[in-house]
């Protein structure tokens, strides 16, 4: 994949950096809501995007491991008072070897594309309905993350802003962290292993593993977002944290900017989430549902008429302007 | 959850009923598969719209449950047809990876239209057939499911027969088995995938006018019977109109019987289990999977 | 001892013998050929020796170390590389990036691998194309980059599938041409191909296969004269 940034282009990260830093002083709380959400599912998005969009692996059922992350931390902190930042380790942990585990079963049978979508989902709902049965986690009641008053040592706020900077933290070293392992033989292996898996393997990558790397490391990352969404909307229950609903929303940001770039998740969290809230907001009550029918609309539209996203409508923009009028490739005309 | 042998009895005759009509919603989606290598993920969903359409015309406008077929089935054709030539057709071609999302984002508009127009109530409409129960031995028979099922079965032996015996049955089966060489013998492939498509969408509606009587409509209502539908295509291996069938009985049974002997909601786990065990270990389908 | 040694190796997909009971070696610093008719299963012993298939029955030695069970990126890193006849590119990936994932093999360190593919590239003349998309190379660049991507891993042993099919004449001679240049550097290659005109010219010598068994072996000369082949050859092929 080509660098979508050169090092001068670096300008651009470093100064939404700066204005995200400073944003907190002058954004009201429901503006600061909406850019933790945002941050939030860039967060998310782009830990799938570790698995998804690099090597290629779709997986539509992970929330599986934001449940296993939100689960394990808030469980810790309402039955033994152990604070979340300690038990979003343990969850991230946790989800790891769950993602080691799921990896493996599949990538061990060669599930791939449409056969590995479906397990993924089956894995995640099997998962809603356990958890529904389980009383001492709550069942389908889900459990709430009790307010002890403003304790940074136990994640909770009494200011957005507080929130907000751990979010921003998280997806920074998220970034960074894809940054670099992009520049790595290890990145490098996985879009290889997406692109053309016996290729890669004919040249000395070992598929299996690095296909069941990306999972560990796409769930570990998920899994520490899913503490987070816990603290930040103090209630979780199997339906709104291992369903259908945050699976789709983790992956959609990553497709809509972008599969297999570093910034797609970012870009594509930082357009639609606040068009998708601010819709939310408006239109209230009445229409509940009034962003995810937004997201169909987008994901129907994106696939239809941008397959690559904005960050692969961008390059091939700036290709063409490179490259003046010369044949013009790989643009498809909608039918 | 107390064992007792008339239970299990209970739990197998309703699995095996509720299992027909399991083998009727996913008839079309196997079928859809077989000819364009296609899921659609918005497949619970084009059930969804039959049940509401259903719903409707019997809760609203008097009509008799059974008789909304002839208005659900062409209309299902009909969305499926549009949905088709509009949103799919372009992606044919694209990584499977696309049409999955495509698809996906369509099951999240249609679920949330219906969700803005009809709301999240649960509607249940109780028609004369709902209280139609008679007693075999120590097991209740519910009228409306033994309806249900003996309608998915004649709905699945008229697919069969259609199929088989049929000109354009057999440019759907033809495309299935080979493209290229379907279209060499002068089958308009680009009608079959519409038809096959419009088709597989309109066994829905037949399907959601035979449940009204017995099972409530909402707008997630088609993400249940769609996980169903994947679960039993997949079981009964991708693309195989048999083992469809068959495997929509297994599943039915499954269900029936696990929430007999499971506590709580349970048997979905085993139902989830069951199909991640198949996809790891038979891709292909417990029978087979090449079409029949 | 060989560098390379197949004892009694056979392949039956289902009932069908694919390759039956074929045993031969190849010696360091050699180019020997692998010819035979269409169907002939020269890429079914491709496959097995990369470790794409296991073998129904059979031995592959190499380098005194037994390869059967083997996968293919365990017997990349022991040397031995292979290219595919129908090429197999990294098409979303640049040219660079493809060989690089050759490269990393030997380098892990990506500095040291974007070096070696570099290199690599020059030798096979894609060096002009390095930052062209996988994609959107022509037939004869793809052929080449099937080749540099192989070299960049650094193999000892080079298989070669049909390198030249497809090919202009006087591209084809562009490859003999590094081919032999490879051999004279220290590198063994086993090749399939298909143009007799390319394996006469190229191999010390030949073995040659029909429906799947070994028919016969030998310096071109012999095996040009050879009446088991001439029959296989003129009885049914083209």
């Amino acid at each position: 994949m080509k660098t979508v940034w050169t090092q001068k282009g670096f300008l651009i990260p470093a100064g939404a950096l700066l204005i995200a830093i400073l944003l907190p002083i002058f954004a009201s709380e429901y503006a600061l809501h909406i850019a933790v959400l945002v941050l939030l599912y860039a967060y998310l998005s782009t830990a799938w995007n570790v698995l998804g969009g690099y090597a290629g692996q779709h997986s539509l059922g992970h929330s599986l491991f934001l449940g296993i992350g939100a689960y394990t931390s808030t469980f810790l902190f309402t039955k033994i008072g152990l604070t979340p930042w300690v038990g979003m380790w343990i969850g991230a942990l946790l989800a790891g070897l769950v993602g080691w585990f799921v990896g493996y079963l599949c990538f061990r049978y060669g599930l791939k594309g449409p056969y590995f979508a479906l397990v993924t989902i089956a894995i995640a709902e099997a998962m809603v309905s356990l958890t529904n049965n389980i009383n001492f986690i709550g069942g389908a009641m889900g459990l709430e993350v009790k307010w002890l008053g403003n304790s940074p040592l136990l994640m909770q706020f009494e200011s957005k802003a507080g929130y907000y900077y751990i979010a921003l933290v998280m997806l920074v070293i998220a970034l960074w962290l894809v940054y670099w392992l992009s520049r790595q033989r290890f990145g490098y292996h996985l879009i290889a292993v997406r692109e053309n898996e016996d290729a890669a393997e004919a040249l000395g990558v070992d598929t299996l593993r690095v296909k069941i790397q990306a999972s560990i490391l796409s769930a570990f990352l998920t899994a520490l977002g899913g503490t987070f969404f816990a603290q930040y909307f103090t209630y979780i229950n199997p339906r709104n944290v291992f369903g259908e609903g945050p699976s789709i929303q983790i992956l959609l940001f990553a497709i809509v900017g972008g599969l297999g770039t570093v910034w797609g998740p970012a870009v594509g969290a930082l357009v639609l989430v606040p068009i998708a809230e601010l819709a939310r907001g408006w239109l209230g009550g009445s229409f509940a549902g009034a962003h995810l029918l937004l997201y169909g609309t987008v994901m129907v539209l994106v696939m239809l008429f941008m397959p690559k996203g904005i960050i692969g409508l961008y390059e091939s923009i700036r290709q063409r302007l490179k490259r003046g009028s010369s044949a013009p490739e790989e643009e498809r005309t909608p039918a | 959850m107390i064992f007792s042998y008339e239970l299990l009895a209970q739990a197998i005759v309703t699995g095996i009923l509720i299992g027909g009509i399991f083998a009727l919603i996913s008839v079309g989606l196997s079928m859809i598969w077989g000819v364009m290598r296609i899921i659609n993920f918005a497949h619970g969903e084009f059930l969804m719209i039959g049940m509401y359409i259903a719903y409707f015309l019997t809760a609203k406008a008097g009509w008799d449950p059974y008789l909304t077929i002839f208005i659900t089935t062409p209309m299902l054709f009909l969305v499926g047809a549009l949905i088709f030539q509009s949103t799919i057709r372009p992606i044919l071609k694209d990584p499977s990876m696309n049409q999955i999302m495509l698809t996906l984002g369509l099951s999240l508009i249609l679920q949330n239209l219906a969700l803005v127009v009809f709301k999240a109530d649960v509607l249940t409409s109780s028609t004369a057939y709902t209280r139609m129960n008679f007693m075999l031995g120590p097991v209740v028979v519910r009228g409306s499911q033994l309806i249900a099922f003996v309608g998915s079965a004649l709905t699945a032996v008229f697919l069969y027969w259609f199929l088989q015996k049929t000109e354009s049955g057999r440019a759907i089966r033809a495309t299935a088995q080979n493209r290229e060489a379907a279209a060499l013998v002068g089958v308009n492939v680009r009608t079959t995938y519409l038809l096959a498509f419009g088709i597989g969408s309109a066994t829905l509606g037949v399907a959601a006018s035979l449940m009204i009587p017995f099972y409530y409509t909402s707008p997630t209502v088609g993400l249940f019977f769609g996980l169903i539908a994947y679960v039993v295509v997949v079981l009964g291996g991708l693309g195989n109109f048999i083992g469809a069938l068959v495997a929509g009985l297994i599943i039915g049974l499954t269900e029936s019987v696990g929430a007999a002997m499971l506590p709580g909601s349970l048997s979905r786990v085993l139902t989830y289990s069951l199909f991640v065990v198949v996809l790891l270990f038979r891709p292909q389908g417990i029978f087979g999977g090449k079409q029949q | 001892m060989s560098m390379l040694t197949v004892s009694n190796l056979s392949r039956y997909f289902g009932g069908l013998a694919a390759v039956v009971d074929m045993s031969f070696t190849v010696e360091k610093g050699e180019i020997v050929g692998l010819i035979g008719p269409n169907g002939a299963g020269k890429t079914t012993v491709f496959n097995m020796l990369s470790g794409f298939i296991p073998p129904t029955s059979g031995e592959i030695i190499y380098q005194g170390r037994r390869m059967n069970g083997l996968k293919p990126h365990q017997i990349c890193e022991l040397g031995v590389t292979r290219t595919f006849q129908v090429v197999q590119p990294f098409p979303d990936m640049t040219v660079l990036e493809n060989t690089m994932i050759g490269a990393y093999v030997r380098h892990p360190n990506t500095t040291d691998a974007k070096r070696k593919a570099l290199e690599t590239l020059e030798r096979v003349d894609l060096d002009a194309k390095a930052d062209k998309l996988g994609r959107d190379l022509t037939l004869l660049e793809l052929k080449r980059l099937e080749i540099g991507k192989a070299l960049a891993s650094e193999p000892d042993l080079l298989l070669l599938d049909e390198a030249a099919a497809g090919l202009k004449d006087t591209e084809i001679e562009d490859i003999l041409t590094l081919i032999r240049q490879l051999n004279r550097e220290g590198m063994t290659l086993l090749i399939v191909e298909h143009l007799m005109k390319v394996i006469m010219n190229l191999s010390h010598r030949i073995i040659v296969l029909d429906f799947g068994k070994m028919i016969a072996e030998g310096t071109p000369q012999e095996i040009s004269q050879h009446p088991a082949v001439l029959e296989a050859y003129l009885g049914k092929d083209e």
